[in-house]
């Protein structure tokens, strides 16, 4: 982008005047995306698309403005679903055929009961933040009960509060970034600024977890990945790494190999775990970090295993398929387009992010 | 208006004797005075300019066009800005040549007068940087490495720069074939206030950079605004041997047709005065020559030349008769004056129904058109009679007049068959064909600029063929649409205003014809992006308004305004069909009804196509309404002049017939209407209908005497048949030659004008008497038994 002078100049006055203004009443329904439904685009599958998913036999992708794709054919056709609001939807998660969980900017979760077709919104900004400060107040009354109350924890959620009370009056301003349901009635939901919710009742009820966490910086937490061992991991903004063995009750840090931001993890033959420029670590108990050589510098959004390979997906259509021996591009032609995440039907890989969807093509010896 | 020309008539008519007995017992006096006129007018007309001024070719009260020009300072980034392409013949932008070429380039450019030399860019511009996340946060840097040595290390490092730039297919080619230097103008210079002169930059690029820098290895091309209209003043030049080369044509077929040198010299020299006092009236009021009005010198020439030569012929037949030549010129103005009168204000108020179109160049070609027209009636129906009663015709071609008296046969014979009522029917039942034909064909007919590129300009010229490389080299169309989303001041980045931006933009993919936008709403997205390390999933306009701040931080010049109160949404459009263009309108129309309020708002137009959008809606109601008039005033004029409505139809219908097969060969050959072809139909019938006026007045008058329609009719053709065929002749030379033109608008009215030209004559020739036949056909009877 050329950037001139003039940009500087009109900054200044931007910041000045932002500083001075309050953003005035609009008129009597004014447009607000949490409110509208998603409208219909000739252009969807060319759109930002950031997750792909399986639905039983159908195929889920969710992206800009509150876009949710449905095929039935394999990925050939798409079409648009019901969704009630235009935010960025930046992961999908379905617990099986017919329920399904979406999540994005400002807060948003939404609920599908009918393989995707439909969805409603379960909890936007303004309920998980006023969620954050009930629940909050309500533990700080119950430790107030105690008689012997720990001054840390009665300090740790008096600190929570005062955040959450702060966030509130911010507004729905938190993206959230992933979802994951391990049934259809128990499921986590996580994002920026550490926050991290879970339902053990199909989203009837949800409890805060952020400040159980040990992440007093509150870094954003951008990827959960449930391991086949039955482990959870969290992967962050700064290298934060969490783990916990108990289904999400208990929570802990675990040393991390690198202290930039790690996008993404993937299990194949051990844990693998990935984030910016290129940095890719292996480790087959979750605790010992290996780096892995990777010939790029892009950042990785995330990967899939396919046919005992891991294939990489990120920045600038960054396409690599290898093992702990080495990675090479998967495929001759490249485009430059970011992909954020994949998913395999049949001969095809679908690859979902900047461009909308791809169709490649697996090579002879990749598929199957 | 009606009692305007009532007056004028009787004026006319009343004034005609007082005329002719001043005009030839004042002789020398009265040529004196037209010596002295010519020779002021003739300096004022070498003082005249050309000039192509970018509102005046716009429908300045058009709302869009008035958002616009009320944005117009905010907008000028987007605007006015040239782009200079550096491409390699061979290989690619990666060689030390090529780089040391483009950063000349860009150094000769910077240098240039009117350019805003803070925002020229190009990738060896300090402003043009790549930048990038890493675990510190951006790095970045411009895009021509600090330590750039010409080595293959360094081209290396360039085009790693380049690609994490952003910059490939906007300042570099996708494929690298070639570089861009992107050079914003100034409207007017900063310094003196002096307005820019495009046709001086048009040279100087072609001078300082064009010339000196393109090789076997480098190709320059340069597109932008101000190249066009440099393009079209230099185009318009041409016109000028245009102009010579029709007097040469013009002087030949006259001295073929009139056998006599002063009947040629006269009548030219006479014609020739006209277009001295046209121009140098236009000088004297101010006006320049712009592209439109360059043509108007042609018809007057061409005008003038026909009605002088109605004259010739005229003096020559009644010298045949035995006039001596003082005579014979008093006879023929005496019998001329009127219809030539007539004609010439039919003519005059034909261009003037021009007015009714709010565009200021068919307004000024109006005037221009006028002026010409009024002046004829002093220089080819005064000073010409005043002239040959002098001169005299000769006596070779009095002789040629006696013969052409006393043959019995006529070749004119066979067209008589259109008098008699077999020949009048089948004549009809075939234009009615035609007629039906011509309305099948021209409800194809579309509305504005139909070919891509600069519309003014040729397919196939320069500036067309610079503008088709970087539209298929490089990421961005040449048709851009702009909606101005405007707010109260500092409300253009809140949050509500891009989250709603954002929604219209998603819209407009359901537009047909728009290939993508931009506006603020993507800047903040993908900085959010990257101020979060680049990630995807924060794409997003955040909610929080210092996180939108932060994102805007370098905002790319045009963008928005300086209090913002202004976001200009940009879209790149397919083409610039009129469809494509009333699509959008109607979708931004749509999408505004519903959202618009107190604190935001989404108006039409700017931008190339934006303004197009309002040219074509102001065309498509124009067309019908001018028509209307024009018809209205010459049926009118004809009405008063003849006193019959059958002889309106008479005069009136066959043109009516030229002006539908007009629009039927538009729709065939793909012209649309547009700024330049709307005055055609004006045009052709204003001047059309002064051969019906001619032969009518001729016919009515040998009715009058007694004779039978075809009789009439055939002497009618033997006295005027030969000069009404002559001057759809001179009429056609006049303007065929503009097809030649550089500039394609004037091609296209060089087409459109020489077709009208030629089938008015055909139509006076054979529908006219067929109509009278077919009206009169009782009467005539009667005249005939009585």
């Amino acid at each position: 982008m050329g950037f001139n002078i003039q940009g500087r100049k009109r900054l200044l006055g931007l910041l000045l005047g932002c500083s001075l203004i309050t953003v005035p009443a609009f008129a009597a329904t004014p447009f607000d995306r949490l409110q509208v439904a998603a409208q219909v685009t000739e252009r969807a599958t060319q759109s930002l698309l950031l997750d792909i998913t399986r639905a039983g036999e159908r195929l889920v992708a969710v992206g800009e403005q509150g876009l949710v794709l449905l095929s039935d054919d394999g990925g050939e056709h798409w079409r648009q679903a019901e969704v009630p609001v235009s935010v960025l939807l930046t992961a999908v998660s379905f617990a099986d055929e017919q329920q399904g969980w979406a999540v994005g900017h400002d807060g948003t979760v939404l609920h599908s009961t009918d393989g995707g077709s439909n969805w409603s919104l379960k909890l936007d900004g303004n309920r998980i933040n006023a969620l954050r400060v009930e629940q909050l107040e309500a533990q700080l009354d119950t430790l107030s009960l105690e008689a012997e109350a720990d001054p840390v924890v009665q300090e740790n959620l008096e600190f929570a509060l005062d955040d959450a009370l702060f966030a509130q009056e911010d507004g729905p301003n938190m993206p959230l970034l992933d979802v994951w349901f391990a049934d259809p009635q128990h499921g986590f939901v996580l994002g920026a600024y550490g926050q991290l919710l879970q339902t053990r009742d199909g989203g009837s009820s949800w409890q805060t977890l952020g400040h159980r966490l040990p992440n007093p910086d509150r870094f954003h937490l951008n990827s959960l990945l449930a391991t086949s061992a039955g482990d959870l991991y969290i992967a962050g903004e700064a290298g934060l790494l969490l783990r916990s063995r108990d289904r999400g009750e208990q929570w802990e840090a675990l040393e991390s190999p690198y202290e930039g931001s790690l996008f993404a993890m993937a299990e194949l033959n051990g844990l693998w775990l990935m984030g910016l420029r290129g940095n890719l670590f292996y480790s087959p108990d979750g605790e010992n970090w290996q780096a892995q050589a990777l010939n790029a510098t892009a950042t990785l959004n995330g990967a899939l295993a396919v046919d005992n390979k891991l294939v990489l997906l990120g920045q600038g259509g960054l396409l690599q398929a290898g093992d702990r021996a080495g990675f090479a591009p998967l495929l001759q032609e490249r485009s430059r387009q970011s992909l954020s995440a994949a998913l395999v039907a049949g001969t095809q890989l679908l690859l979902v992010g900047e461009g909308g969807i791809q169709r490649k093509t697996l090579p002879a010896g990749a598929a199957q | 208006m009606k009692i305007l020309t009532l007056s004028i008539l009787g004026l006319v008519k009343s004034s005609e004797h007082l005329i002719e007995r001043v005009l030839f017992h004042r002789r020398r006096t009265l040529l004196a005075l037209f010596v002295l006129v010519t020779l002021v007018l003739g300096w004022q007309a070498s003082q005249i300019r050309p000039d192509a001024s970018f509102v005046k070719m716009i429908p300045t009260e058009h709302p869009y066009v008035e958002n616009y020009l009320t944005y117009r300072d905010d907008l000028s980034g987007l605007g006015n800005s040239l782009r200079v392409v550096v491409a390699a013949t061979e290989g690619d932008i990666f060689t030390p040549e090529f780089q040391e070429s483009l950063r000349k380039v860009t150094d000769e450019l910077f240098f240039l007068p009117g350019v805003d030399r803070s925002a020229l860019a190009s990738i060896w511009t300090p402003n043009v940087r790549w930048t990038e996340v890493t675990e510190e946060g951006f790095v970045g840097g411009p895009v021509i490495p600090d330590d750039y040595d010409g080595s293959a290390a360094s081209l290396e490092n360039l085009r790693t720069n380049i690609l994490r730039s952003g910059q490939l297919g906007r300042l570099v080619a996708n494929d690298f074939g070639s570089a861009i230097v992107q050079v914003p103008l100034f409207d007017r210079d900063p310094e003196t206030g002096a307005a820019l002169d495009y046709q001086q930059l048009s040279h100087l690029l072609e001078n300082l950079v064009r010339q000196p820098y393109e090789s076997d290895q480098i190709n320059i091309h340069i597109t932008g605004f101000a190249k066009v209209v440099g393009d079209l003043i230099d185009g318009a030049r041409d016109v000028a041997l245009f102009f010579a080369v029709a007097f040469g044509v013009t002087l030949v077929l006259l001295y073929l047709y009139s056998g006599s040198v002063s009947g040629t010299l006269i009548p030219l020299a006479c014609s020739l005065v006209a277009v001295i006092w046209q121009l140098g009236l236009l000088r004297l009021l101010g006006f320049g020559l712009d592209p439109y009005s360059m043509l108007v010198p042609f018809l007057v020439f061409a005008i003038a030349v026909s009605h002088g030569v109605q004259i010739v012929n005229t003096v020559a037949q009644e010298s045949a008769e035995g006039a001596d030549s003082l005579l014979a010129s008093r006879r023929a103005f005496r019998a001329l004056y009127i219809p030539g009168l007539t004609a010439l204000l039919s003519d005059g108020l034909g261009f003037v129904t021009l007015m009714v179109i709010q565009i200021q160049v068919i307004q000024d070609l109006a005037i221009a058109a006028s002026i010409g027209v009024a002046v004829i009636i002093l220089t080819n129906l005064l000073l010409l009679p005043l002239l040959m009663s002098w001169t005299g015709v000769g006596t070779r071609a009095i002789a040629r007049a006696k013969r052409s008296q006393a043959a019995v046969h006529s070749r004119w014979a066979i067209l008589t068959v259109f008098a008699r009522p077999r020949g009048a029917i089948v004549a009809l039942l075939v234009a009615a064909g035609l007629a039906l034909a011509g309305l099948q064909a021209s409800s194809d007919l579309k509305i504005g600029d139909l070919d891509s590129g600069a519309p003014e300009l040729r397919k196939d010229s320069r500036y067309n063929l610079d503008n088709a490389f970087v539209t298929s080299h490089y990421s961005t169309s040449s048709d851009v649409f702009v909606v101005m989303v405007t707010t109260e001041a500092e409300q253009c980045a809140s949050f509500k205003t891009l989250e709603l931006v954002d929604r219209f933009q998603q819209y407009l993919t359901n537009v047909p014809g728009v290939q993508s936008s931009l506006s603020l709403a993507d800047v903040s997205e993908r900085v959010t992006a990257g101020l979060n390390e680049g990630s995807l999933k924060w794409r997003s306009v955040s909610r929080n308004q210092f996180v939108i701040n932060a994102s805007l931080a370098y905002v790319p010049g045009g963008l928005m305004n300086g209090d913002c109160s202004l976001l200009p949404l940009i879209m790149f459009l397919d083409d610039h069909k009129a469809a494509t263009l009333s699509g959008v309108t109607d979708s931004v129309k749509a999408f505004a009804a519903e959202h618009d309020s107190e604190q935001i708002q989404f108006r039409l137009a700017a931008g190339n196509s934006g303004i197009e959008a309002a040219t074509n809606e102001v065309i498509s109601t124009a067309q019908y309404k001018m028509l209307l008039w024009v018809y209205g005033v010459v049926s009118l004029l004809c009405l008063l002049t003849f006193r019959s409505l059958r002889t309106v139809i008479c005069i009136i219908l066959p043109l009516a017939l030229t002006s539908l097969l007009c629009q039927a060969l538009m729709a065939k050959i793909g012209i649309g209407v547009k700024v330049a072809t709307l005055p055609v139909i004006a045009l052709g019938v204003g001047i059309g209908v002064d051969y019906g006026i001619y032969i009518y007045t001729k016919l009515n008058s040998f009715l009058l005497q007694g004779q039978s329609l075809p009789d009439a009719y055939l002497a009618t053709l033997r006295t005027t048949g030969k000069s009404v065929a002559f001057t759809g002749l001179t009429l056609a030379i006049g303007v065929v030659l503009w097809v030649l033109s550089p500039i394609k608008f004037q091609a296209d009215m060089g087409i459109l004008l020489t077709f009208m030209f030629l089938w008015n004559m055909l139509g006076a020739l054979i529908l006219l008497p067929a109509l009278t036949c077919v009206l009169y056909r009782h009467t005539a009877t009667k005249v005939e038994q009585g």
